[in-house]
């Protein structure tokens, strides 16, 4: 599903130039449910916005199927990323001004669905997520695992074939946070990719396997 | 270790609860500390478990919920707002994950910073700033924008900052979380030098690696302090 | 799909109420405040006149031999309309108060006595009947036009007026047509009479003046001929006026000039206009300065918020069609309160707009105007609202994502730009207004040189047309005998013309003895016509000689007071006993004071006073010295003439008071105009101010947290913020001080002893906005003390 050949990423600070990715290759098969850790600054994040097409300043080969991403133009890039992306953050990104309902149709009315379709879907995710009773409130009124929920729930609705996710229990409580984990390891089971950013050794094992990084370099895989 | 003397550090029950519309969450949930004069104590845990608002609390920049913290056997709690600016100005020295330097000041001014709150004259001034950059090893750098420097660099400029006005202790949230491995590997061995030449550290890292740098690692779940360990390094 | 949009635009705006109102008010005040004033100055200054080809109009002066303008002379005016063959009509008039009989009870109005082209050049189709014209209809026919008004009220709009016969000043004349109310230039008439010669009857009877160079009684306007251009007749009237220079010695160095009739009714108020529309422009720069530095900070503040959309999917068209909503949502939602804001403003205006302010009832509100400042702010609101969108590149999202849209210091340097602007334009708008009125608060305490308080005066104006010489003469001075008797007006007598009332006569100085003076050098005096008593009621002091008393009849010697300024015409010599050529020898029998007599801002020139029964007009009226106010003396005066003459009405009873009001009514409104200006201009900056301060602490919080806990009090930090406010102030001061100091040069010819760079002024209007500039940024800087520090640490 995902190949990267030589990604590599580095900023300039006067004359010294940091390499943030250092030539990392990697597959990622259709069904895997990854896991990149490492130590904080080794460079998960920047990878996982590469994968998601949030960040274009880097070089080498990432393939999306059998489209060359590294060739694309931000327009295609941005036809793809809504085709198979969703994200999940660590701190939400709710938007503030928009109740939960209109926070998951949001994907939607990006992607221009029918409007009809659209509230079937959103019922359908509010209904799969147990979140019906929340449809009318704002961010502010949910709880940080709820809003984590919902979150998910905005990265799903659109039934992407990649969920990409930066540290998504990393502001929660523990028992909140596997509550996410089994989400996850649920949607996965449906058949969905998952990449996800954590430091927790704990949140890895709901992983099928875990990308080491550190200081930009893949370290081992397993 | 004298025991019997008075710790630098004493917190007795300390809770703290946040609220949200429909739920409470105890963030620290009844911490018991000491901390000595000179010691070096790293606060571990995973993402979560309250560690980086008992720094706060330690650094009087947020109060507890419940329980009392003794800071040189002085209740903090009663300490008015602007007595509160006066220790964290004059006791604490903080180093932050994200550095934290001004952008808009230079390396040399961002050091200087913490001694202008206290009223210090232009010339000690100067003199200390430039001593705590030399420390550091940024001597040279002092005219540069924060901008203009690596993380790692940065880091060592926030840490000549945090030591420029000689606290009682240094708090360092994450200190590495930013850098790669070998700055980070630097700015510990930084702290390390720092502790012994005298200086009581108390560190959040959720780093075991980091964490073994310390005399006594502290580790925190969901707010609790769980297990206590004395560290092999020193 | 744009219903959703418009549905978050305004949920958007409501949840962010702070920002909406000052918005909003912003908005109202400079959308209404512009088109208001903008309103006025267009009706005033830049709308056509409501007539066909109206730039074909125009007024043709007399231009004496030391520049000033002159009346026509009926001489003068015969040889013009012989040569001028650059014009399709030139007619003359002259205004007059028009008693209306035959109908029942007598009426006064307005009129004006014209030759029979003034309808070619002010070609007006009538409502009802026709109008005169100069190939249909010969002098001494008596024919006359009434305007709609006349029309409306006193005819009660009866269609069957056409063909009724009236006396109009004892004359019986056939109303011919109604003409509408729009015609009311070059001055607002009641009825329009054609005149019984080629010429409009003089005041002063027609016997001598037919075919005089000498006196200059009516005004003359023409219409240049179709395909003619402005400059061909232009030429002409000089040449024109330059030959007749040459034949007649009476007129050397004199010759005729046209201009435009819409430019010279407003020529005395253009430069005060233009003012105000630069002002009115400033004002509009300011509030879309305002909102451009309002969306900027809302667009910093809304990164991170564009960067999830983005991240969600939105393409940047999409999110550029979301915010342009927003914008275009704001500028509709606070256009409606700006219309209103501007109705408001010009009915306010109107009110307290000084009546002798030209073409004042030309203005109406112009939707146009309002339109393209409604136009203006959304196009500032669309440029400023969408550069977020623009902005948000691909590769910084990453960055907004993760510090929450904290970065930016270019736009904080926009927005810090926009508020070094605003204060600078404030500045240049408060020093104008602060030297308006200081001027005007000079103008009002300069003392005119007679008695203000306690003074009544009543015009007595007498129909020629039932008053001779001998006549006028008599009942002036029965008249002032029974007032004189009266206790109430027992302090009173007769003057020609009342101070500032606009009438003034002039003769030349020529003192007998002194050799003849080139005519560039000629010196004219104000001429007045006063009873003996008026030194005494007016409280102007007899310096040397003696005053008029009963012994100066029609019959005894000519006799003339000075005003103490004309000593200096003599050469030297005692005034007292010398002779001045009227035509006939005047002896100067004593000096007065000086006062003002054409404005308060006109220096006291030289005046010569003449018995009333010596210079007798039919425009004369009573000054009143009284305690007893205005209403018992107009009393007293309508008995007194009512005795005399049954059938005459008095004219305008005024205080002194309100004549000095009246004659600095155009500086007032003036002042007042500029000063409001300022005040919203000062208001705006102060938002300008608080918004940038109040975003920058907001985008600044981390920053602030990083000082708190490194130990800065919150007094510290305080200082601090107010310290960055006033620093961006005091750019804007400085820069505002240097423009004004340029600008305030438009202005010089504004102003009445008062230098356009007073010292004075400027610090204090300077220190003023420091002031609330300081003001403005308290709110943030307490938000800012009591930021909370965790969230230094708090960096995900």
């Amino acid at each position: 599903m995902i190949r990267l050949q030589n990604i590599e990423k580095s900023y300039r600070h006067g004359l010294s130039q940091t390499f943030v990715l250092r030539r990392v290759n990697a597959e990622i098969k259709q069904g895997d449910f990854v896991s990149i850790m490492g130590p904080s600054g080794a460079g998960k994040s920047t990878l996982l916005h590469i994968l998601g097409m949030h960040d274009s300043a880097w070089t080498g080969e990432y393939w999306l199927h059998d489209d060359p991403i590294h060739q694309l133009s931000a327009k295609d890039r941005m036809r793809l990323q809504k085709q198979h992306i969703g994200f999940v953050f660590q701190s939400y990104h709710l938007l503030d001004n928009l109740t939960v309902y209109e926070n998951i149709d949001l994907p939607l009315s990006y992607r221009d669905v029918k409007k009809a379709e659209r509230e079937g879907m959103v019922a359908d995710i509010l209904d799969r997520f147990n979140i019906v009773g929340k449809k009318d409130l704002f961010p502010n009124q949910l709880s940080g695992g709820q809003q984590q929920l919902v979150a998910i729930a905005r990265a799903v609705v659109a039934k992407p074939s990649l969920i990409l996710a930066d540290e998504p229990t990393g502001n929660l409580h523990s028992d909140q946070g596997k509550e996410i984990m089994e989400l996850f390891r649920r949607l996965n089971d449906a058949g969905t990719t998952i990449v996800q950013v954590t430091h927790s050794k704990e949140n890895a094992s709901y992983g099928k396997r875990v990308i080491n990084l550190k200081d930009g370099w893949i370290v081992d895989e397993n | 270790m004298n025991a019997s003397a008075q710790p630098l550090i004493r917190l007795d029950g300390i809770k703290k609860v946040f609220y949200t519309d429909e739920v409470e969450t105890h963030a620290l949930a009844g911490i018991h500390l000491e901390i000595q004069q000179g010691e070096y104590v790293a606060i571990a845990g995973p993402s979560g478990c309250g560690k980086s608002t008992l720094l706060a609390i330690l650094g009087l920049l947020d109060t507890a919920t419940e329980g009392t913290y003794l800071l040189n056997g002085n209740q903090v709690a009663k300490l008015s707002l602007s007595e509160r600016a006066r220790v964290r100005n004059r006791e604490i020295g903080f180093i932050f994950q994200s550095f934290n330097l001004i952008g808009d000041l230079t390396v040399f001014e961002n050091v200087e910073l913490p001694l202008i709150y206290r009223g210090m004259k232009a010339a000690e001034r100067r003199e200390r700033a430039n001593a705590a950059l030399e420390r550091v090893g940024m001597a040279h750098r002092a005219k540069h924008l924060p901008s203009q420097l690596s993380g790692g660099q940065q880091q060592r400029v926030a840490v000549a900052r945090a030591v420029a006005g000689q606290p009682s202790i240094l708090l360092a949230d994450e200190p590495t979380g930013n850098l790669d491995s070998k700055n980070g590997e630097a700015v510990m061995e930084l702290l390390r030098e720092l502790h012994r030449g005298g200086a009581t550290i108390c560190m959040v890292t959720h780093d075991p690696r980091y964490a073994a740098h310390a005399d006594r690692g502290v580790h925190l779940f969901d707010g609790r302090v769980v297990e206590e360990n004395v560290g092999t390094a020193v | 799909m744009l219903v959703q949009d418009i549905r978050y635009a305004l949920r958007s705006l409501l949840r962010a109420p702070g920002f909406t109102v000052v918005a909003l008010i912003t908005l109202a005040l400079g959308i209404g405040g512009t088109t208001a004033i903008f309103s006025i100055v267009d009706g005033v200054l830049l709308r056509p006149l409501p007539y066909s080809d109206p730039g074909r109009i125009l007024r043709i002066n007399r231009i004496g031999a030391n520049g000033g303008l002159d009346s026509f002379s009926a001489a003068d005016y015969r040889d013009l309309k012989k040569a001028a063959t650059s014009f399709a009509a030139i007619a003359g008039y002259r205004s007059d108060i028009v008693d209306m009989t035959g109908r029942g009870e007598p009426v006064r109005i307005n009129g004006m006595q014209t030759t029979a082209a003034f309808f070619d050049v002010f070609d007006a189709a009538p409502l009802l009947g026709r109008t005169y014209h100069e190939a249909t209809d010969k002098p001494g026919a008596n024919l006359a036009v009434i305007n709609e008004t006349v029309w409306k009220q006193q005819f009660g709009s009866n269609p069957a007026v056409i063909g009724t016969q009236v006396r109009l000043n004892g004359t019986p004349t056939e109303i011919i047509g109604v003409v509408p109310e729009f015609l009311r230039h070059p001055q607002k008439s009641d009825v329009w009479m054609l005149s019984p010669y080629d010429i409009p009857t003089s005041p002063f009877g027609m016997g001598d003046i037919d075919g005089s160079r000498d006196v200059h009684y009516f005004n003359v306007v023409a219409r240049i001929a179709r395909g003619r251009p402005l400059i061909e007749g232009q030429q002409q009237l000089k040449s024109i006026g330059d030959q007749i220079a040459r034949d007649h010695q009476g007129n050397a160095g004199s010759t005729f000039g046209g201009e435009p009739l819409a430019s010279s009714m407003v020529a005395n108020v253009r430069t005060a206009m233009f003012v105000l529309l630069g002002a009115v422009g400033f004002v509009l720069l300011i509030a879309c300065a305002n909102v451009a530095g309002l969306l900027i900070a809302r667009g910093a503040a809304r990164r991170r918020e564009l960067a999830v959309r983005t991240a969600l999917g939105a393409g940047r068209g999409r999110l550029m069609r979301q915010l342009l909503t927003e914008s275009v949502v704001l500028a509709l939602v606070g256009g409606a309160p700006g219309m209103l804001v501007a109705t408001w403003t010009q009915q306010l205006l109107i009110s307290l707009a000084p009546e002798n302010l030209p073409r004042l009832a030309d203005v109406t509100l112009d939707w146009r105007i309002a339109f393209f400042a409604v136009v203006a702010t959304i196009v500032v609101g669309i440029l400023f609202g969408i550069t977020p969108a623009l902005q948000s590149s691909r590769p910084e999202l990453n960055a907004d994502l993760k510090d929450g849209g904290r970065t930016g210091t270019a736009r904080t340097g926009l927005r810090n730009v926009m508020v070094v602007a605003q204060v600078a334009l404030a500045l240049v708008l408060l020093i104008g207004a602060g030297l308006m009125l200081t001027s005007f608060s000079r103008l009002r305490s300069v003392d005119p040189g007679f008695r203000v308080t306690e003074v009544v005066t009543v015009e007595l104006m007498l129909p020629l047309a039932r008053f001779n010489d001998e006549q006028q003469r008599n009942f002036y001075m029965s008249v002032l005998d029974r007032l004189q008797a009266n206790p109430v007006t027992a302090n009173s007598a007769m003057l020609f013309p009342f101070p500032f009332g606009g009438a003034n006569a002039q003769a030349s100085l020529d003192v007998i003895g002194q050799p003849d003076r080139p005519p560039e050098q000629q010196v004219s005096a104000e001429l007045n016509s006063i009873s003996p008593g008026y030194l005494k009621a007016s409280g102007i002091r007899l310096l040397r000689g003696r005053d008029f008393d009963a012994n100066d009849g029609p019959k005894s010697p000519a006799a003339a007071l000075i005003s103490e300024s004309a000593i200096k015409e003599f050469g030297g010599k005692d005034p007292i006993g010398q002779q001045l050529d009227m035509g006939d020898p005047i002896t100067i029998v004593g000096i007065v004071s000086d006062a003002r007599r054409r404005s308060l801002d006109a220096e006291p020139r030289p005046a010569l006073y003449l018995p009333y029964t010596q210079f007798v007009l039919p425009y004369m009226g009573v000054v009143v010295r009284s305690d007893r106010g205005a209403a018992a003396v107009a009393s007293a005066v309508k008995t007194a003439v009512a005795q005399i003459d049954p059938d005459l009405p008095i004219g305008d009873v005024k205080t002194m008071e309100q004549i000095i009001e009246e004659s600095t009514g155009e500086p007032r409104f003036r002042s007042f105009l500029i000063a409001s200006f300022a005040v919203l201009a000062l208001l705006l900056a102060a938002v300008g101010v608080y918004g940038v301060i109040s975003f920058t602490v907001t985008q600044r919080v981390p920053e602030i947290g990083v000082r708190l806990a490194l130990g800065a009090s919150p007094r510290q930090v305080f200082t601090q913020v107010i310290g960055q406010g006033l620093k961006l102030a005091a750019t804007g001061v400085v820069l505002g001080l240097v423009a004004a100091a340029a600008a305030t040069t438009l202005v010089r010819g504004l102003l009445f002893n008062t230098s356009a760079t007073d010292p004075v002024v400027y610090g204090s209007l300077a220190a003023l906005l420091l002031a609330m500039a300081a003001l403005a940024c308290y709110v943030p800087a307490r938000r800012a003390m009591r930021v909370d520090p965790m969230t230094a640490l708090r960096s995900e």
